[in-house]
């Protein structure tokens, strides 16, 4: 466990609560500019289908509609928003219910609304399909014209040639480990299509001042929203300016830029006025992607002794048509294991696009591998926590050393915390309608190291100024790299201003997305404060008038190691198996990412990642008609979002492991809390019924149904 | 949303000439109360957008709860959160109040009124999504081939939605009288006649007729009502419809019951009354058998749909532990 240090490693209140709580904080759909105009999108009311014909004309002739764009007249492509198929703002076919189809620019947002429904538009409809593994058959319909077999990610990533097929990663012999097993597990897993829910719907408000363009939009990247907005119009970098100021959550959903932001600003340019674009709650489900839903086909090997030995796992991700994200099915490299297959299929469906949600390809495979292994040791009647000391990834992939280790710390403290030795009970041990059961699951995720840039600049009046190319998305980011600041330059926290989410006003940053802003960013902080001590030494402090600058932009490195943090849940619950019902009523979320900068924002970030698995688990889901193609229930009630009422109150347990990189070795800490979740409810509810269940999610007419 | 006047009437009278007159002019007029469910409709273009509201809240005397030896007065614009925390409905028909505590959350409840919570439209995803349905003037009930989890059990055909009231079940349970005012004056209609199968009307949910209003609801004084509960099961554990609810009054003489009144919520088109299952309870003394027996009477007749034969096995055993619950048996 790591001493605290002056500030770091103090429980920190957030810089900016208090204007975030008084309504002082200034959010994207705050922005309202002279002479600014609203615009609303037209979306399709089919999955799939050919459009004949647009007609905007009586849209054009009512009062106040100064702008229509559809297909027909503007062909800029979204370049972000597809990386296998090119995918344009407005596309013909329209590929998922709630494709844009046109977006209205007009003097108010009644007069947008009711031109964008005035709008005439001829489709030819177009068979649809929903299902990854439907979608694969040969009679299909092809979504894009490629296939519906996406290339594998990584070929899309390292820009080689796009060939589709599936990412394969192999260990080991596969089918000699299986047929060495003692017990061999085989069975299958479903997740869904599950949004991100975030707070803050999306709001674009562009505005252009000669050739410069300026567009305030929540995004989890100001560089690269930047950089996607300038490819798109044609435009050197400096001129574009992207602010966010502050934003309402996005766990994912708002990295890079969107299509609503180049559809606000080609409005903008076109009419010469500044254009406000806002989304409402519904719109975000349609068309802002969720989690991709998943068919895990497993065959898993374990001796008898309870040794690992053989996984092999075939999935299916569905993408929606288009592929923004790596499809992939994770949690397999949290086990020592010799003999690996992972073979997953990234596919183009009629579903709404699916992308990154916090930990993206980790929490549905952790409910497939998590379960299958709670299943290996029913069946060899060895306890889960025992099983997972002698299993437990010790080196990543079982060749490569970590930089730091707490994952045994995390599941020997965990379970401590817990009271697993008191709390587990048999398997369906209790007779009546309410039956209790515990269960576990672990987690790792990447603590990357990268590129990151920082400014320091120290005024005469002994304000110490810091720049950071970051958007406070609901981390307390802000909080955590001004506390990384006043700790390196050893100053009182008060002392530092924060300049932040503005490309004219901070320098660099990769992006607040997997969970690396303070290893990277607060590293880079780390490096510029090292310099401006050094000038500090050499020449005193700020005369009136003058300042200390410093700049440093690290890319630090791994050598023949991989840094991750680790995790290990633990969940008690009851299940009701007359009226379906999961209650959960104790919950412990072990998690070493290394040195916490800030306990405070750290165990909210448990605390949310819990909450979002628990919904996740048991409730969440954007269900779609298999009829017609368009989903029933887009928004906070019907997707089922998780309420207060619907968490328990989670116990958070850090253990600090030393580690040599990072701000004195803080790693990652966002998307590690939301990754053994489901599984290890799941797990649960097993031990309290002796039901697996094998969809999510675990509702309550899948319960009843496994009951009976 | 487009602009719309809002017109404030100052008596009953005035409200309805107003809807009258607009719909004369071909306008399109709603009456308002909270506006919770309204607002939602007309957001998500569900309805026809208003040229005007008739906003009720203006209209002195609708407001309050008035509790006498022959009864109990409850204004239509009662608050469903004044009616949960109202003393006097705790005390005489807590399956009132607690169906009234049940209901959305606290926001929806200081809003909400209980003439609106009674009327309010169907939660249905496909009638809420904007599915052209048969509530919609449409050919199809799409639940009936697609994803029917939260569909009727009961009652069903050819639309299968169910009623979304909470407050609705209760009043059934208590042999509420309700005040209904229109353009032919006031008339009396007993809750268990308010409310109208598809199979009657698609339309309606209820037998309002064009330009009426629920205005008030009138409880008989009873010994009976003082013993009840309502129970209901979501499926997150707030700010939702009931996946199955029931309400369920006992008049107990001892451990002997003298009378019942069990009402489902969530398994069909209107609150569900299960004669079936009352009578078996009638003149008997609760035991667990019995309260199961019960139970599989209030069943018996149910005819689920492909994905929501679950509220069978739910609905079976809510009935089972509210009546060994409200008898004191459990």
């Amino acid at each position: 466990m790591a001493e605290p240090m002056n500030v770091v490693g103090r429980p920190t209140p957030r810089l900016d609560a208090l204007e975030r709580v008084t309504g002082q904080a200034r959010y994207s759909p705050d922005i309202r500019l002279p002479g600014m105009l609203y615009a609303r999108i037209l979306r399709s009311p089919h999955p799939h289908a050919l459009i004949r014909a647009i007609d905007f004309a009586a849209a054009l002739e009512l009062d106040g509609v100064v702008a229509v764009l559809t297909h027909e007249n503007c062909d800029i492509e979204w370049a972000s928003g597809d990386r296998a198929n090119p995918r344009m703002l407005f596309n013909n076919p329209v590929r998922y219910y709630g494709d844009a189809v046109a977006a209205v620019a007009a003097a108010d947002r009644h007069t947008a609304e009711a031109a964008a429904q005035l709008i005439e538009v001829d489709y030819d409809t177009l068979p649809f399909v929903l299902d990854a593994e439907e979608a694969l058959e040969p009679d299909a319909v092809p979504v894009q014209p490629g296939g519906n077999l996406a290339p594998p990610f990584g070929a899309l990533a390292g820009g080689g040639a796009a060939v589709p097929g599936p990412a394969v990663y192999e260990r080991g012999d596969i089918e000699a480990g299986l047929a060495e097993s003692d017990v061999v597990i085989e069975d299958h897993y479903v997740t869904k299509h599950h949004n991100n829910a975030q707070m803050e719907p999306r709001t674009a408000v562009a505005q252009w001042e000669s050739s410069k363009l300026t567009v305030w939009t929540p995004t989890q990247g100001i560089t690269n929203c930047r950089d996607d907005i300038a490819e798109a119009f044609g435009l050197p970098y400096e001129q574009v300016r992207v602010i966010c100021e502050y934003m309402g959550g996005g766990f994912g959903n708002k990295n890079q830029c969107q299509d609503t932001d180049l559809i606000a600003a080609e409005l903008a340019r076109r009419t010469e006025r500044p254009v406000k674009l806002e989304l409402t709650r519904k719109e975000d489900f349609l068309s802002i992607h969720g989690r991709w839903p998943t068919s895990q086909y497993y065959r898993v090997g374990a001796k008898r002794d309870g040794t690992l030995h053989a996984i092999e796992l075939t999935g299916y991700s569905g993408m929606g048509p288009h592929i923004k994200s790596s499809g992939d099915i994770a949690g397999i490299d949290f086990y020592q294991c010799p003999n690996v297959r992972k073979t997953v299929h990234t596919v183009h469906t009629n579903m709404t696009t699916s992308a990154n949600y916090r930990a993206p390809s980790y929490p549905q495979g952790v409910f497939g591998i998590a379960s299958v292994l709670d299943a290996i040791c029913h069946e060899i009647s060895m306890d889960p926590v025992e099983f997972h000391l002698r299993n437990a990834t010790r080196q990543y992939r079982d060749a490569t050393p970590y930089t730091s280790y707490g994952l045994i710390d995390c599941i020997e403290q965990g379970a401590e915390a817990f009271d697993w030795s008191g709390r587990r009970w048999p398997v369906e041990a209790d007779a009546g309608p309410i039956r209790r059961g515990t269960g576990m699951a672990i987690g790792a995720f990447t603590a990357r190291l990268g590129l990151s840039n920082a400014v320091l600049r120290l005024d005469d009046a002994g304000t110490l100024w810091l720049h950071a190319g970051v958007t406070d998305i609901g981390t307390g980011a802000k909080t955590t790299l001004a506390m990384i600041a006043a700790e390196a330059m050893e100053m009182d926290l008060d002392r530092v201003e924060v300049v932040w989410g503005d490309t004219d006003r901070s320098p660099y940053s990769v992006g607040e997305s997997g969970s690396r802003t303070t290893s990277h960013t607060g590293f880079a902080i780390v490096e510029a404060a090292e310099d401006l001590k050094r000038q500090l030494a050499e020449r005193g402090p700020p005369n009136p008038g003058e300042e200390l600058v410093a700049e440093a932009s690290p890319n630090p490195t791994l050598e023949g190691e991989q840094r991750y943090s680790f995790a290990a849940h633990f969940v008690e619950l009851e299940v009701d198996t007359e009226l379906g019902g999961v209650h959960l009523t104790r919950y412990v979320a072990a998690h070493d990412s290394g040195r916490i900068v800030n306990p405070l924002t750290a165990t909210s970030q448990v605390k949310g990642g819990v909450i979002q698995g628990i919904g996740m688990a048991l409730h969440e889901e954007l269900l779609y008609d298999r009829n017609t193609g368009i989903p029933v229930n887009p928004g906070y009630y019907g997707a089922r979002i998780a309420t207060h009422l619907d968490t328990v109150p989670i116990d958070v347990v850090f253990v600090e492991p030393e580690d040599a990189y990072g701000p004195w070795g803080a790693k990652s800490i966002g998307e590690s809390t939301i990754i053994p979740v489901v599984g290890a409810i799941a797990n649960a509810i097993f031990n309290a019924t002796g039901r697996r269940i094998r969809e999510l999610p675990i509702s309550r007419d899948r319960v009843i149904g496994a009951m009976s | 949303m487009k602009a719309f006047a809002n017109l404030s009437p100052a008596t009953l009278a005035e409200a309805v000439e107003l809807l009258g007159a607009a719909r004369a002019n071909g306008e399109v007029a709603y009456p308002a109360g909270g506006g919770s469910d309204l607002l939602g409709m007309v957001k998500d273009e569900l309805v026809a957008a208003p040229d005007s509201i008739v906003d009720l809240k203006r209209i002195p005397g609708l407001d309050s709860i008035r509790v006498s030896a022959s009864g109990t007065a409850i204004g239509g614009l009662v608050t469903v959160d004044t009616l949960a925390g109202d003393e006097g409905i705790r005390s005489r028909y807590p399956v009132l109040a607690e169906a009234a505590a049940a209901v959305g959350t606290p926001q929806l409840r200081n809003t909400g009124t209980i003439a609106g919570n009674v009327c309010q439209r169907p939660w249905c995803w496909y009638f809420r999504q904007g599915f052209d349905c048969l509530k919609r003037g449409g050919n199809q009930c799409f639940s009936v081939l697609g994803e029917n989890q939260q569909h009727a059990i009961f009652g069903g055909g050819p639309s299968f939605i169910v009623h979304p009231s909470d407050t609705a079940n209760a009043l059934v349970a208590l042999d509420a009288e309700f005040q209904v005012a229109g353009p032919n004056g006031e008339r009396s209609v007993p809750a268990s006649e308010f409310f109208v199968l598809p199979r009657d009307n698609l339309e309606r949910e209820n037998v309002l007729e064009a330009d009426e209003l629920l205005v008030g609801i009138s409880l008989p004084a009873s010994q009976a009502g003082r013993n009840g509960a309502y129970r209901k099961v979501m499926d997150r554990e707030a700010w939702t419809h009931a996946v199955v609810s029931v309400a369920l009054t006992l008049d107990m003489d001892g451990d002997v019951c003298r009378d019942a009144r069990i009402v489902l919520g969530g398994v069909a088109p209107i609150p569900w009354r299960v004669p079936e299952a009352e009578a078996v309870l009638r003149g008997q003394q609760i035991t667990a058998e019995l309260a199961q027996q019960s139970a599989d009477a209030a069943l018996e007749d149910a005819q689920p749909l492909a994905k929501n034969g679950y509220k069978v096995t739910m609905a079976r055993a809510l009935v089972r532990r509210s009546v060994l619950e409200v008898s004191g048996t459990a």
